[in-house]
This record gives structure tokens, C-alpha cells and sequence, in this order.
């Protein structure tokens, strides 16, 4: 398998596609390489009664696999597609997915187990891995027929999809047959003897259902995951996925108890859950059975059981400042933040989320924080009627040296990162806003 | 036993007059401080959490005014900075009368409120979009729609706020120089 430099340009990267694409194609036609994980039993109907059968369970694994989240235009109708996904090569739509002619209306039982396992919709169309069909290959049959016959049974919807806006040569399809060679798995995954029960349900949670690595791993040249960084935290639509191996986790402060609960509730001593993770919370997570928040909370933290007792990580050490840094800071902090972060940084319950306890402030790095900071953030529902009012976005209050300051100081004494945020990287952050199109 | 509270020494500008240097506790709201050491309690204490903006105030700089939530900003972040409340937007004429802004003046005749709790937020709020439209104009189709930007972060238990929208929206129409064309 050829290994290709990191951070490719666009161009060249879509020569090495489109070269390894035609390697691949060749493979393909000479029917050697592009394996199917389905099996010929799905050619077979599944009955409607089976079908209505399965659907509740279905339901259960559409959540679990967080469909709504990517295949509904926000204000659009469920299942009914059309929200862009941005990539560096262009916009990906995401597609109707409900039962009509311009969904998923005609697709088999195979056909839907061949989409979702092999990235391959009938008449041979490759999906772009966009669909986390890398992730979803480990699905097993039996919660793919599930989740045929839920979405079979969802209302139909007459819309059409919205065609993608990518740049040649990332708009030829073909090419795709020589990426699935090189990234997607020939073997899927098995449960591992060796762990819990509980283990391997989590991973099967994390990997296969929830897709986890699809934002959390960083990709290569290509842009499939690294298997060789597996959940190491990544930058998603410029937002940083953090780090959730287990040291990643516990960097961030939680423990197998507390990751159980933000999952289940989006909130936590380390902040909310926000950009597309409450999307996740709010789609998927909170709607997931309490035994596969264990589990996945299992796997994370790589235990066999969860500690009877939770387990409370240290809190950083703080990391000193310059003075002059100290002074400027906290006087943006009394002035702007204090009035509803507190003057510790402790929060304001149902209103604002702790700061000195805040993922953002120990994750490696800033952009959350000053992108937060920059352009506020929106008003959050989460379960239990739990709420959290908009932030106000301080971008014409705060110049890039006074965010540097700030974002330096806190994370220093909350996170104890001792890497000064720069006035450049404000100002990155404030050049490339886009509108947060996600909650 | 008692914990020290950092006090420091606060100087600015209210409603056209210097006032301080007067020692302040470090953590107190500009909110506060306008109510227990400036004696002027207009702008009201609403949620106190930044949400409903019966609190704000204008803050006046060089590029025009703007509006910013008391309850949350600390007093210390004015420092040397220049505000005004609602109890600075009447002026006295030379016959002694008091003589309400064009926004209040608006608001009394379109019985724009009721309790009135939430007034001097509105006041702020469609006072800083008139400076606004003075340096920058919209068309007249687009006054709708910066009216309903200006008030919407304003909270009102009462109105229903038609009547307020209503007065900014007939006072931007009617005021020479606000709209273009
Ligand atoms: S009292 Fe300040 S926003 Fe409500
Ligand atoms: S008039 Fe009563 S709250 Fe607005």
C-alpha cells in the first residue's frame, strides 16, 4: 500500500486519486479486489411482517448511527436530506433517505446493506466515504435489517437531492473504487476474546454504530482515517474533535462515570456538548440505551467494567503568565466573562457552563475557545429541560492581542497549557468564521 | 472573618458628565454600580443573566454608539469609556421643560408600553439604531427588517410589542436622512 506525505495539495492529492483509482479500477474489473462485506442471504425479502418486527429495534440503531443528523436539512423534513457537508474539495449533500422514488424508495434489502457495508448504491454508484460507510461496514446484518425496515416504514418524501458541488477530479465517482481498495477494511472487525463482553459491545458502540473515529481520527493525504491514530482528535468544518483516547479523556477531565453522563446529557463539569457534538447529543446519544453509554464509556477508557467508584482526575497544575499578560486578561475576564462565568470561572447553573473546569481550556488546542469567545455561541436545549443561554460573541469588543491575552491566561490557570495563544491565531479564526450552521 | 474585596479606583463618563474616581469592589456590575453609587436606577435588573437587555445602556465611541448589557459587564470594563442611560436621553430646554428624545417621544405616542419595565432597554436599543441609520441609511425597504433585528434581543412581558415596533419603524420612516431612497 503506497504511504503518501500528510497535508497534500488538493492537486496533487487528486492525481494520487485519481492514479490510485486507476490502479484500483483495473483490480475492480478484473474482479479481484473490491470485496463485498455483504452476504448473498440478504439477496432474500425480508416479509413485511419481519419488517414491521424489526422497525422499533431499527429505530433504536437509526439513533445510534445518528442518520438524522446528517441526512436533515436543519428546518427540512426528517430523513428527507439536503444538508451540505463542506470538504476541502467541495460541497457534499446529504441525500434523501426516506422511502420515495427520490430516496431510498426502490432499494432492496441488498441494495441497502450494500450501501451502508460496501459504499455502493445500486447500479454500481459509489457513495463518497462522506457517508461513514468505513465505519459502518462493522455493522452487524442483523441491525442493518433493522434498520432497512425502520426507515422503510418512515413517511416518504418527494424531494429531490441537491446535486454536489466538487471539483474535478474528486467528482468522479470511479475513482472511488481504487479508495475503497486502499481504505476500506477487507476484514471486519470481531470481538476480541481477550476483552469484556462489555468491552466489545463498546467498541462495536464507538467504531461501528456511533462512527466515533469519523471525526475524532485524523485523516491522511487520501482522507481516510489513520488507523495508526486511531481517535487522537482531529479538526472537523474548523472545529477541533478532541483527543478521546483515554489519556485524551482524562486530559479533558472526565472519567468512565462522567463521559457516560455527558453522553447521555450533553453537560458536564467540562462544559456542553457544542458544534456538531450536541448535534450528536442532541440526535443520537441522548436517546441511546443507558448499556451502550457503558459500553462505549468502556471502550473509550479501554476497562473491562466501569470503577464502582468514579474516579476524579487531577486538575491541571496551573502554568504562570507573564504579569502584563495576567493584568490584561483579567481585566477582559472581570469586565466581559465574570458576569456569567463567575468570577472563578465556576458557572452559572441552567445559564452558563463552568470555565475552570472546561475541556476547552486543557484540550491541545485554542480554537474552540477563541472561535467560542469570538462569535458566542448559540442557546442550547438539553434533555431534562436543561438549558444554556446564548453567549454573546465578543469579536468587536475584544481586538486580537486582548483574545490572545485572555485565552492565554485562562488556559494557563484552568488548564495549565503553558503554550501562549498568539494574535495571529485570533486572527485566523476571525478571518474564517463562517456562520454556524449547526445548532 | 471576613474576606478582603479588592477595590480599585473607577473613572468614566455618564451621560455627558465625568464622574469618579470612586473606589469600587472589582466584581461589581456596571448595573450595580449605576444603582447604589450613581443613584440611578433606570435601567432595570431584569434576569440579570443577559437575556432579557432591560438593562442596557449605550455605550458612546467614536463610530457610533452602542448597546451593552449592565447586568453582565463589570464596572471596571468602563473605565475611561462613556455611557449613557435612559436617564440621559431627555434634555432640559432653555424654558426649564424637559423635552423626551424623538424615541421616547415616539414611544408615549404609540402607547408603545405598558408596565414599563422593559422600557429603558427599548430606548437604548432603538436609540443606538437611529445613530446607526444617521451614519449609515438603509433603503425603506429594509427598515423592517433592522427594526426587528434592533428589538428583537428586547424581552417585554406585557405588549406583545407591536406598538413598540410599530414606533421605531413609523419614527425611522418619518425622520429625514434615517432611510435612502
Ligand atoms: S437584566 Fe441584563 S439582560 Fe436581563
Ligand atoms: S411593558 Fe411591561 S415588560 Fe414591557
Amino acid at each position: 500500500m503506497p504511504t503518501l506525505p500528510r497535508s497534500l495539495p488538493a492537486k496533487r492529492l487528486g492525481g494520487a486519486l485519481v492514479a490510485s483509482a486507476l490502479v484500483g479500477a483495473a483490480l475492480v474489473a478484473s474482479g479481484v479486489l473490491e470485496r463485498s462485506a455483504v452476504s448473498r442471504e440478504v439477496e432474500a425479502p425480508l416479509t413485511q411482517e419481519a419488517m414491521r418486527a424489526l422497525a422499533p429495534r431499527g429505530a433504536k440503531v437509526a439513533a445510534a448511527a445518528d442518520c438524522f443528523a446528517c441526512h436533515t436539512a436543519r428546518g427540512g423534513a426528517p430523513y428527507a436530506g439536503g444538508l451540505p457537508l463542506e470538504t476541502p474539495f467541495g460541497t457534499i449533500y446529504a441525500t434523501n433517505i426516506t422511502p420515495s422514488a427520490e430516496g431510498i424508495g426502490g432499494y432492496s434489502r441488498a441494495d441497502f446493506h450494500r450501501a451502508l457495508r460496501d459504499g455502493i448504491a445500486p447500479g454500481g454508484r459509489h457513495l463518497y466515504p462522506a457517508m461513514p460507510y468505513t465505519s459502518y461496514r462493522g455493522l452487524s446484518p442483523d441491525d442493518v435489517d433493522a434498520l432497512y425496515a425502520y426507515m422503510m416504514s418512515r413517511p416518504p418524501v418527494a424531494v429531490a437531492n441537491r446535486a454536489n458541488t466538487l471539483t474535478f477530479p474528486f467528482d468522479q465517482r470511479w475513482t472511488l473504487a481504487g479508495w475503497n481498495i486502499l481504505n476500506l477494511p477487507a476484514q471486519v472487525v470481531t470481538p476480541d476474546p481477550k476483552q469484556s463482553d462489555l468491552w466489545n459491545r463498546g467498541q462495536y458502540v464507538a467504531d461501528a454504530l456511533g462512527h466515533c473515529g469519523e471525526c475524532h481520527t485524523p485523516r491522511n493525504a487520501l482522507q481516510a482515517m489513520r488507523s495508526d491514530a486511531a481517535l487522537q482528535g482531529a479538526v472537523i468544518e474548523g472545529v477541533e474533535a478532541p483527543d478521546i483516547t483515554p489519556a485524551g479523556l482524562r486530559r479533558m477531565g472526565f472519567d468512565p462515570h462522567s463521559l457516560t453522563r455527558f453522553m447521555a446529557k450533553g453537560l458536564s463539569a467540562q462544559g456542553g456538548a457544542t458544534h456538531q457534538m450536541f448535534d450528536v447529543v442532541h440526535y443520537s446519544t441522548q436517546h441511546m440505551d443507558e448499556a451502550d453509554l457503558t459500553a462505549l464509556s468502556a471502550y473509550l477508557f479501554d476497562r473491562d467494567a466501569l470503577p464502582a467508584e468514579p474516579e476524579r482526575p487531577a486538575a491541571p497544575a496551573p502554568v504562570a503568565v507573564p504579569q502584563a499578560v495576567a493584568m490584561r486578561a483579567s481585566a477582559s475576564y472581570d469586565g466581559l466573562c465574570a458576569g456569567c462565568h463567575g468570577h472563578a470561572g465556576e458557572g452559572i447553573p441552567h445559564v452558563s457552563v463552568p470555565l475552570r473546569s472546561n475541556a476547552l481550556m486543557r484540550v491541545s488546542g485554542a480554537s474552540g475557545l477563541i472561535r467560542a469567545t469570538l462569535h458566542g455561541l448559540p442557546a442550547q436545549r438539553f434533555p431534562d429541560n436543561e438549558r444554556m443561554e446564548a453567549m454573546p460573541g465578543f469579536a468587536t469588543l475584544l481586538d486580537d492581542a486582548a483574545l490572545a491575552d485572555l485565552a492565554t491566561w485562562m488556559r494557563a490557570q484552568w488548564g495549565g497549557q503553558d503554550k501562549a495563544v498568539t494574535p495571529d491565531e485570533v486572527a485566523r479564526l476571525r478571518a474564517g468564521h463562517r456562520a454556524d450552521a449547526s445548532n | 472573618m471576613s474576606a478582603a474585596i479588592e477595590t480599585r479606583d473607577l473613572t468614566l463618563r455618564v451621560n455627558g458628565e465625568t464622574v469618579g474616581p470612586l473606589p469600587v469592589p472589582v466584581g461589581t456590575s456596571l448595573l450595580d454600580f449605576l444603582h447604589e453609587w450613581l443613584g440611578l436606577t433606570g435601567s432595570r435588573m431584569g434576569c440579570g443573566q443577559g437575556i432579557c437587555h432591560a438593562c442596557t445602556v449605550m455605550v458612546e465611541e467614536e463610530a457610533g454608539p452602542r448597546e451593552m448589557r449592565s447586568c453582565i459587564t463589570g464596572a471596571h470594563w468602563f473605565e475611561g469609556r462613556s455611557v449613557r442611560t435612559v436617564e440621559g436621553h431627555a434634555h432640559t430646554a432653555p424654558d426649564g421643560s424637559l423635552v423626551l428624545s424623538p424615541v421616547q417621544t415616539a414611544f408615549i405616542e404609540n402607547f408603545a408600553f405598558q408596565c414599563g419595565y422593559c422600557t429603558p432597554g427599548f430606548v437604548t436599543g432603538a436609540s443606538v439604531l437611529v445613530e446607526r441609520l444617521k451614519r449609515t441609511p438603509v433603503r425603506r425597504d429594509e427598515v423592517e427588517r433592522v427594526v426587528t433585528e434592533a428589538l428583537d434581543p428586547h424581552i417585554c412581558r406585557c405588549t406583545g410589542y407591536v406598538r413598540y415596533h410599530q414606533a421605531v419603524r413609523d419614527l425611522v420612516l418619518a425622520t429625514p436622512g434615517l432611510t435612502t431612497a
